[in-house]
């Protein structure tokens, strides 16, 4: 859990009353959620319970029906998924989006670009930047990041070369290159194993600590939410049924009936 | 006007019987089949083979042709290429599609033989019988016409409906793993399909001959025609194909009512109908966000596709090698020597093909930024070329501008026009925008190409050499020179924050996305050097000539350039070099050593080289450059090695297992 939480601040991210409506289908039903400053914040919940579907409108890449979301205080409920990246919002993705032919090093060092020097862009093609050597300061910024996240060993290695639990580590690399102040993870351990799960874990721990960053993420790993998140938001049927810590969470009784039945049988719960 | 609409019902049934393969195959395979209209050449030509050349009857022809020939043209076509390419990317499917509608044409005439007049029979008896339907006479062709639509239709509604046979057809359109695991074999379904689009094509090659003729330029004009009533079926839907393809048939009979047959209207007018329709279809479907590629099966299917492997050549880490000692700067400089070297010791008509092929080798430069860079099959590049020549060509000779600032004004006026098709086409799909650059590159040609003043004859607009490099040495050290500084300026974007923007786009639009990158910009900033230096390589080309010689721009022809550069290397940039250099090196050889029957064989070379790349999507360079690493790697290998007991100096230490 992150020490440094202060949950006095106002929120980083705010999501109020989010209705999203597909048809006839409500997929998010009057959803409300906060991410503080410098926290971890979960959210949870059981297949169709709408998870990614508010991932979707919080990231930018769906408008929702009704209901507002603001960054730091700016409404950006109908603002483009990149007008929210150049906003301090990254993202990852479950499937990781990444750019095949490009080295580990080049994502990174792409993403700081875009942050730090974007209109290299433009420039570059005509100013032959391309072909020289990169900046001192680019180069210690993208070597801190790769280091802090254990990607030496593979920085100059293709990405269709490398595994997932690489290709993750890869993502959240590049979405903390563009300096971002909250960064959406989308099921970060899926495809991991335990191990692996554990050093992500770690590593979005330090994340944390070492930047000034947000972190709300999707999960299906309840263990691996519990573990890590300040503050928990449950799911179910488009509805949240429960927010608070996870101790809090822990003993929800309706996070419990949306998990395993609505009749939880103490042979049930011992198992949970 | 009944007979108007008669006419254009009869050619509109051909245009539903193309457009209906090209749907079904594309539905069920995943594959466009650009090769479509060498397929129904091939098949049309052994009829007329069968029928005229060995005088068998119009029944025994058609039944050989159509029920035993087509048949197995498809289920070779499906082993050979087809059935390695499903789970491919579109840029490939499209560009090995592209290779075999190169390849087969030649191929067939080295069988059968070129014809010299390509007027062939039809399916009605010879002289054509006439009848009188409302007081508008209808011939014999038109009703077989009418007839093969009917067949078609029946047999096929009824096949796809209400047999099993249909009922495994639409569970492989819906996932060809899935199909497999409830025991069906898709193999076999696939086969089928293929066999039966083999079979349409031919029958619709067979139809059209007697009016459009039998040559491979015209069945690829019946197949573009098609491309309108698919596009504006989205690809999918069969029924629109046929209904839209049908109309095309009767507005264009129609439009033949009021404008003079023989007027220069009529000429441009006509043809242009079916290139504005599939532009107008295109633009709807975009605005209303329905223009993206298919996606091909489920979830499964997904996860076995190949497309991953599409660039695996090997990657070293060469931050620490300097620029000089690294193979692809090596071999590009190997290979640039040899070709500077060359015009020094051979003599003047060999000098001017090396010549010709350095100045192609600049416009196939843009083909490297597009398909190599971008992943982008845009089929206008020649179209580019050919503009790009055309107005230097007028800017030199009736504005006196000096033929070197001609050409670089000339594709500076061209390049907006590659920047709008780039924006037009940002939200459509990959298949999509190659029908639109081939279609853009038709209108073009139908409506500028051949228009009197710029066809002038075949001869086309005079673009003479400045006097200082007249003669073909000192011309061919001048398209060097631009060869080598557009080489670099490539070279240059490609490792610049541009060419890593460009290739993020490419891999994942999302990603791109999430890190604050604008896609409309990013292709425009690759779209707009692609275009401008085609431009100037159409330029260099038509000063080479001494004329812009319209007829080698025709898209076509740009088919051809596109299939030789991929069998090479899409990616690399002496590629373009080699690729323009053969262009025009190997037919000369084998004009001049070899029987003139063998005269179209560097053709059917790069279409086969082409088709390759369904299995090897770097092309023959980066093969040769992979053989190398590994040779070198090999000898390495030989001495000692580094501390092993060092865990991190592996360079292939990674996180996880677990594969991505």
């Amino acid at each position: 859990m992150s020490a440094t939480t202060d949950v006095s601040l106002p929120a980083r991210l705010s999501a109020r009353d989010v209705t999203m409506r597909f048809g006839g289908l409500v997929a998010l039903d009057n959803v409300s959620i906060d991410v503080p400053p410098r926290s971890v914040v979960g959210l949870v919940g059981p297949n169709g319970a709408g998870k990614s579907t508010l991932f979707g409108v919080l990231s930018g890449l769906l408008t929702p029906s009704a209901g507002t979301v603001t960054l730091d205080g700016t409404d950006i409920t109908r603002t483009s998924a990149r007008a929210r990246a150049r906003r301090g919002m990254a993202r990852t993705f479950q499937h990781p989006e990444l750019f095949t032919t490009l080295t580990v090093r080049e994502h990174v060092v792409l993403a700081d670009r875009v942050r730090h020097s974007g209109a290299r862009l433009w420039t570059d093609a005509i100013t032959g930047r391309g072909l020289r050597r990169p900046p001192a300061d680019e180069t210690a910024r993208v070597d801190s990041l790769i280091d802090a996240l254990g990607l030496g060993p593979i920085a100059h290695r293709r990405i269709g070369d490398l595994p997932l639990g690489s290709c993750r580590l890869v993502e959240v690399a590049r979405a903390l290159a563009v300096r971002p102040r909250l960064v959406l993870l989308d099921e970060p351990s899926s495809g991991l194993d335990v191990t692996e799960t554990a050093e992500l874990a770690d590593v979005l721990q330090q994340v944390v600590a070492t930047h000034d960053v947000s972190l709300l993420f999707v999960e299906h790993d309840v263990e691996l939410v519990l573990r890590i998140c300040d503050s928990v938001h449950v799911l179910d049927f488009g509805v949240k049924i429960a927010a608070g810590t996870p101790d809090q969470i822990r003993e929800d009784p309706a996070v419990r009936a949306a998990y395993l039945g609505a009749d939880v049988t103490p042979a049930q719960e011992a198992q949970s | 006007m009944l007979s108007y609409v008669l006419v254009g019902l009869s050619l509109g049934a051909i245009y539903a019987i193309a457009a209906g393969s090209l749907v079904i195959t594309y539905v069920a395979s995943g594959i466009f089949n650009l090769s479509f209209a060498a397929m129904a050449y091939t098949v049309a030509r052994c009829y007329y083979f069968l029928n005229t050349e060995q005088g068998w009857g119009i029944l025994a022809s058609a039944v050989v042709s159509l029920g035993v020939f087509a048949p197995l043209l498809g289920i070779v076509l499906y082993a050979v290429l087809f059935r390695h390419l499903r789970l491919r990317s579109t840029p490939v499917k499209l560009v090995a599609t592209i290779g075999l509608s190169v390849a087969l044409p030649p191929l067939v005439n080295l069988i059968f033989g070129t014809l010299t007049n390509p007027t062939a029979p039809g399916l009605a008896p010879r002289p054509l019988g006439v009848i009188t339907v409302f007081d508008t006479a209808v011939n014999g062709d038109q009703i077989a016409t009418y007839l093969g639509l009917v067949v078609v239709l029946v047999a096929g509604i009824g096949l796809l409906r209400f047999t099993s046979v249909g009922l495994k057809v639409r569970a492989l359109v819906d996932s060809e793993a899935m199909t497999a695991l409830n025991g069906i074999s898709p193999g076999r379904v696939s086969v089928g399909v293929w066999a039966a689009s083999s079979v349409l094509a031919g029958l619709a090659g067979i139809l059209v001959a007697p009016t459009a003729g039998l040559s491979a330029e015209a069945m690829t004009g019946l197949m573009a025609t098609a491309f309108a009533a698919v596009v504006a079926a989205r690809l999918r839907h069969l029924g629109v194909a046929i209904g839209v393809a049908l109309m095309i048939g009767v507005v264009t009979g129609v439009v033949q009512k009021f404008v003079n047959a023989d007027s220069d209207v009529a000429a441009k007018l006509v043809p242009g109908v079916p290139f504005v329709l599939m532009l107008l279809f295109l633009i709807y479907h975009a605005f209303r966000g329905q223009a993206g590629d298919l996606v091909s099966g489920g979830g499964l299917d997904r996860s076995i596709s190949t497309q991953a492997d599409e660039n695996s050549t090997t990657t070293r880490d060469l931050t620490a090698v300097p620029v000089w000692r690294q193979p692809g700067v090596i071999a590009a400089a190997v290979v640039f020597v040899v070709v500077a070297i060359a015009p020094l010791g051979l003599d003047e008509y060999w000098t001017a093909r090396v010549t010709a092929g350095i100045c192609l080798a600049i416009a196939m430069l843009s083909y490297t930024l597009l398909v190599g860079e971008g992943g982008m099959v845009w089929l206008s590049q020649i179209t580019f070329a050919g503009l790009g020549a055309i107005i230097a060509a007028e800017l030199a000779t009736d504005h006196g501008l000096p033929a070197l600032l001609a050409i670089v004004v000339a594709a500076l006026l061209v390049t907006p026009v590659g920047v709008l098709i780039g924006i037009l086409t940002i939200r459509l799909g990959d298949l999509y925008v190659a029908l639109v650059t081939l279609s853009f590159g038709l209108l073009v040609t139908t409506l500028v190409f051949t228009t009197d003043s710029i066809a002038n004859y075949g001869m086309g607009v005079a673009l003479l050499r400045p006097d200082v490099v007249s003669d073909s040495t000192s011309f061919a050290y001048l398209a060097l020179v631009v060869f080598a500084v557009t080489a670099i300026l490539v070279a240059n974007l490609r490792r610049s924050t541009t060419g890593l923007a460009i290739s993020a786009v490419r891999w994942s639009e999302n990603g791109a996305r999430t890190i604050g990158l604008s896609i409309a910009t990013v292709k425009i900033l690759l779209t707009a050097p692609a275009t401008f230096v085609a431009a100037v390589g159409g330029g260099f080309l038509a000063m080479n000539f001494g004329s812009t010689l319209p007829d080698s721009f025709s898209p076509f022809h740009g088919l051809v350039w596109l299939a030789v550069l991929v069998t090479v290397g899409s990616r690399s940039i002496v590629a373009a070099l080699v690729a323009g250099v053969l262009f025009y090196l190997m037919p000369a050889v084998f004009d001049n050593y070899l029987p003139s029957d063998l005269a179209e064989v560097p053709t059917i070379l790069f279409g086969l080289g082409a088709i390759m790349v369904a299995r090897n999507p770097e092309g023959v360079i980066a093969q040769f450059g992979d053989a190398a690493t590994g040779v070198v790697e090999r000898l390495r290998r030989s001495a000692p090695p580094p501390d092993a007991a060092d865990p991190d100096s592996s360079p292939n230490k990674v996180i996880g297992g677990t594969s991505a």
